[in-house]
């Protein structure tokens, strides 16, 4: 009978205390991608366990994050955190039902207080906010300060100065842009974006997304040809056949050791560049990517998304921590930490000032430009999944002398009026 | 006198009463099913049927995301061989691709393994030398033929610094739309021929020596010897390894993919890095899987091929 009694305290002990233990705190998950973002990101994304005791982060690092991501949310499981590579992928995730709208907590958490309005759009699929955009990105150009000062160059404002500087550059034996697709195919689009934006202007390009003008009017093709001019100029990489094997270190050793005098890149690369030319004891700067009438536009791209898994067990404590996460103060820490590009939130000036003058200009200027109707778009972000993948595959057969930029673009017109038809076109912040 | 005639049972309740069917039935039925059946369940379920998925994803407009389905009919086998271009492009590079690995693989496994065959002492280490680049994973591999066959740091740019000269060697092989695929395949050949020697190799050990003696007895040379008695000896594996090379030159995909993705311009797709993109990136899965049933109508387009000749005496 004492035995007995000895265990009914114990099993009434262990009963009473299990729901300390087991309910009281809310585990969500994030599966993150492997490697050094992850090792400068993860402790500062840990750092949210320290906010609420009761919610927990639990980052599950990934090898091939996306691929599995999708295929473990369809399958009824993944992470209550689900990342994407972009809103049109959102798109098609959100169409499925995989992941929740998240207007509720939009209200209840006030994110409409700290992100700007045209950001919040950016997440919305049939008038419901599905994602909120991780990283804000642009396309800018590099340039090694001590090759320009040596040979008493000034970066471009205009396509026609880039055209006798880079005449300059050639006949100084150096590379004009260090430029490679071998690491990274879609590389192409970076370009086919920029000379859209940057020789038709933004205003034709959101005009031809918005379906009023088609990919084969004469702007938008002569920016094509342009394009392909200079490739075959050599300007990129050096040749058409060396940019199909040069690689990201080539990119980066061959600006940050002064073989090659500039680099259009995106803002993401200026970790990289940073680390590059620390090693190398050059300078870099950036300016804007010369446009035709030397006005400084700058293409907007959302480099990742975040959004809440239909089958979480615990929405309202993943909405907890995302409110955590894009927090200002949060995404100051991230950037100043990390370099991380900041999601399209109001960073407060003070954490600015930490920052490199040159990179907190970067995001100074982007901020106008995006305030001031000199916004692009980049194609990642904006296209739709069909027309995104053509843009990139395609335009290397217009680089090989296969097709003409005119044939390239009625291709585009022809897959992206199917596209625009079907409704599948991202939302685009209106002019 | 009472006569026992022993009966062959012939209805079921017959066979279930007599304890000698019971047993049989046990040893050479119940017990060989009862431990196949656990095999079987697997490939029943991850074999079986998500090959019957497939089929019938690929006559759906499925987009890989969620399960939100049409059904389209013959749509995506019509756009594929009657819209696509570029599909015609990749099965033509995969045509180009077979010719490829049916022809210069054997001929270089066929003449190293006769080699071999010859060599007493040291064999094993030529062997094994050979062997090594089949272990590598194919992302070391490609690693490796990458930085080789760099222009500005590779072999070619050596040569060309070494000999004075400017861009004569420094070619950029993966980088041109004429030389990117036979590139590729060369760098695929290096990783798979000594796979392939291997096996020859073993199938010209088991040939009796005897047979060789007498070849020489009636004079032939080492010509006619690899002719009359190496090459029918051989046979079944080199046939045998024919039909799996022609199946698999439907299947490449990862030195593609790690090298080119398919570039430049698509000089070097092929079905299978088309049907990684469709699937993937242009959230086409039910396009991806009639490509991918393609692909396998074309693998058993080539077994049919050695079935009917086996069936007609060949040694297969």
């Amino acid at each position: 009978m004492k035995r007995f009694k000895l265990l009914f305290v114990v099993a009434a002990l262990i009963m009473a205390l299990a729901p300390v233990g087991a309910q009281d705190v809310t585990t969500v998950t994030m599966w993150f991608g492997e490697g050094s973002t992850l090792d400068c990101w993860g402790p500062i994304m840990l750092e949210f366990n320290d906010v609420d005791p009761s919610v927990q982060l639990e980052i599950v690092p990934q090898a091939d994050t996306w691929n599995v991501t999708r295929t473990a949310v369809a399958g009824g499981g993944g992470p209550d955190i689900v990342r994407t590579p972009g809103p049109s992928f959102v798109y098609e995730m959100a169409q499925a039902g995989l992941i929740l709208p998240m207007d509720a907590f939009a209200d209840e958490m006030g994110w409409g207080d700290f992100f700007f309005d045209w950001a919040l759009d950016l997440g919305l699929v049939d008038g419901q906010l599905y994602s909120l955009s991780d990283e804000l990105e642009t396309l800018v150009m590099y340039y090694n300060v001590e090759v320009f000062e040596a040979n008493g160059w000034t970066p471009p404002d205009t396509m026609d100065e880039l055209n006798a500087l880079a005449e300059e550059v050639e006949a100084a034996g150096l590379t004009v842009f260090s430029h490679g697709n071998a690491s990274w195919r879609p590389t192409n689009e970076h370009f086919v974006g920029e000379y859209w934006t940057q020789v038709a202007g933004p205003h034709k390009v959101y005009q031809a997304l918005s379906g009023e003008i088609p990919w084969t009017d004469e702007s938008l093709v002569g920016a094509i040809e342009l394009l392909d001019a200079h490739m075959q100029a050599g300007w990129y990489g050096g040749g058409v056949d060396l940019y199909f094997t040069n690689d990201g270190v080539y990119r980066r050793t061959s600006l940050a050791e002064g073989s090659a005098a500039m680099n259009i890149e995106g803002s993401w690369a200026i970790r990289g560049t940073v680390d590059y030319f620390n090693e190398s004891g050059q300078t870099w700067d950036w300016v804007p990517v010369p446009s035709h009438d030397g006005t400084d536009y700058y293409t907007i791209g959302m480099g990742n998304t975040s959004s809440i898994n239909a089958n979480s067990q615990h929405p309202q404590a993943a909405a907890q921590f995302l409110t955590w996460y894009f927090s200002p103060a949060t995404q100051g820490k991230m950037l100043t930490s990390c370099l991380k590009g900041p999601a399209p939130v109001a960073i407060g000036e003070d954490v600015m000032a930490e920052l490199d003058p040159r990179i907190a200009r970067l995001y100074a200027e982007l901020s106008d430009a995006s305030a001031n109707d000199r916004y692009g778009y980049t194609t990642w972000t904006f296209w739709p999944p069909k027309s995104d993948v053509y843009i990139y595959e395609e335009v290397e057969r217009v680089w090989t002398g296969e097709i003409t930029a005119m044939e390239y673009s009625e291709g585009l017109q022809e897959l992206f009026a199917e596209e625009l038809a079907a409704g599948d076109i991202p939302p685009i912040p209106t002019r | 006198m009472a006569v026992y005639v022993q009966t062959k049972p012939t209805t079921i309740a017959e066979k279930l009463a007599d304890e000698t069917w019971r047993r049989k039935f046990l040893r050479n039925v119940l017990i060989p099913w009862i431990f196949i059946c656990p095999l079987l369940i697997i490939h029943l379920y991850v074999v079986a049927i998500p090959a019957v998925q497939g089929v019938y994803m690929s006559l759906t407009d499925w987009t890989g995301v969620g399960m939100n389905v049409n059904f389209v009919g013959l749509d995506n086998y019509y756009e594929l061989f009657f819209e696509d271009e570029t599909f015609g492009k990749a099965l033509g590079n995969n045509i180009i691709w077979m010719a490829f690995f049916l022809t210069v693989p054997f001929i270089m496994a066929l003449f190293c393994a006769a080699m071999l065959a010859q060599v007493k002492r040291g064999g094993m280490l030529y062997r094994s030398i050979l062997f090594i680049p089949y272990v590598l994973a194919s992302v070391v591999t490609t690693t490796i033929w990458k930085n080789l066959l760099n222009p500005q740091r590779g072999i070619g740019a050596a040569v060309d610094n070494l000999l004075g000269l400017e861009d004569v060697f420094g070619v950029a092989f993966l980088g041109r739309p004429d030389s990117a695929l036979m590139s590729i395949a060369f760098i695929d050949n290096w990783h798979f021929w000594g796979f392939l020697m291997i096996l020859f190799l073993a199938s010209m050990q088991s040939i009796p020596p005897v047979l060789y003696d007498a070849a020489k007895i009636d004079g032939a040379n080492r010509w006619d010897e690899f002719r009359h008695v190496t090459l029918p000896g051989i046979r079944p594996t080199l046939l045998f390894m024919y039909m799996m090379v022609a199946i698999w030159s439907f299947l490449a995909f990862d030195y593609i993919f790690l090298l080119t993705q398919g570039g430049p311009g698509g000089a070097s797709e092929v079905i299978a890095t088309q049907l990684y993109k469709n699937a993937f990136f242009r959230f086409q899965a039910g396009y991806g899987a009639a490509q991918g049933v393609v692909i396998s109508i074309f693998a058993g387009f080539i077994i049919m091929i050695f079935v009917t000749l086996r069936r007609r005496g060949w040694d297969i």
